[in-house]
């Protein structure tokens, strides 16, 4: 389970990387990808501003098939004021770009599972998959607005995984 | 005691994946004054606390860090250590006078109070 949300992270964070590599995040003296997953930074009060937050929610497993097929429920939340130079007027034309940037990134739906808990990471024997995400409503905040998108994320538990 | 983590390794997978155990410095910021927001108590909700911290302080801080605002400070900090207690900062505003802030006031949030 652990590798399949460390494989979809990866990908994402990789896929975003080569799209747009001016959606970047500053964080602990690092700028690195715009994305990242809430529970493996430091706790924050609020949302970082045009950055994807991946957060692991529902878990389901299917013990009838050959192999545990494990359904593990994503949301990705962002959010937006829009740019200082514009007064924050261009917010809703950001957080269509944060949309579209998510479509494009979530495609193709599948990558190769990988185990990330040595260096370098191995390939392990099967895929991940994922849904098309589901897009909540635009959410208002004052100047910030903010989405969520919820995708089932889909992996086979290989032998000997935790 | 401002808590700040130390910078992390760039291109570090493992430190995006949470696997990696991260380390901090504990930052002094002298004279403040701290008092609790809320008397009333209930059981498993959070308490909340203020801290009045002189600018000069901050501004010492700011310096030494080579940061631009206070906003990246705290914004950065993982949260104040009072009495060994660690608090996360839930808002921070400056108080100014002639055009300069001379008062950072942090809102936190304590850990849950628990039931007897």
């Amino acid at each position: 389970m652990q590798n399949a949300q460390n494989t979809f992270y990866i990908a994402l964070r990789n896929r975003l990387a080569e799209l747009n590599p001016n959606r970047t995040i500053y964080l602990r003296g690092i700028t690195r990808p715009g994305i990242l997953v809430e529970s493996n930074e430091l706790v924050t009060a609020k949302l970082p501003s045009d950055t994807f937050v991946v957060r692991w929610s529902g878990l389901q497993g299917d013990p009838f098939l050959p192999a545990t097929l494990l359904q593990m429920e994503c949301e990705i939340a962002y959010a937006s004021e829009g740019t200082a130079g514009n007064l924050g007027m261009d917010r809703g034309a950001a957080l269509t770009e944060m949309d579209a940037e998510l479509v494009s990134i979530l495609q193709p739906t599948c990558t190769p599972k990988m185990n990330y808990a040595q260096s370098p990471a191995i390939q392990m024997g099967t895929q991940i998959f994922w849904t098309e995400a589901k897009f909540q409503p635009t959410k208002i905040e004052r100047d910030r607005l903010s989405r969520v998108a919820t995708i089932s994320v889909f992996s086979y538990e290989e032998p000997g995984e935790q | 005691m401002l808590r700040l983590p130390t910078n992390g390794v760039a291109g570090s997978d493992g430190e995006q994946l949470g696997q990696a155990t991260p380390s901090y410095e504990d930052i002094p910021l002298s004279p403040a004054v701290f008092r609790r927001l809320r008397a009333e108590l209930k059981d498993g909700a959070a308490n909340r606390y203020e801290l009045l911290i002189s600018a000069s302080s901050i501004g010492v801080q700011l310096g030494l860090l080579q940061l631009s605002s206070t906003s990246q400070l705290f914004g950065m900090a993982y949260g104040i250590v009072v009495d060994g207690e660690l608090m996360l900062i839930e808002a921070a505003a400056e108080a100014e006078a002639f055009g300069k802030p001379y008062l950072y006031r942090l809102i936190l949030r304590g850990p849950e109070s628990q039931p007897f």
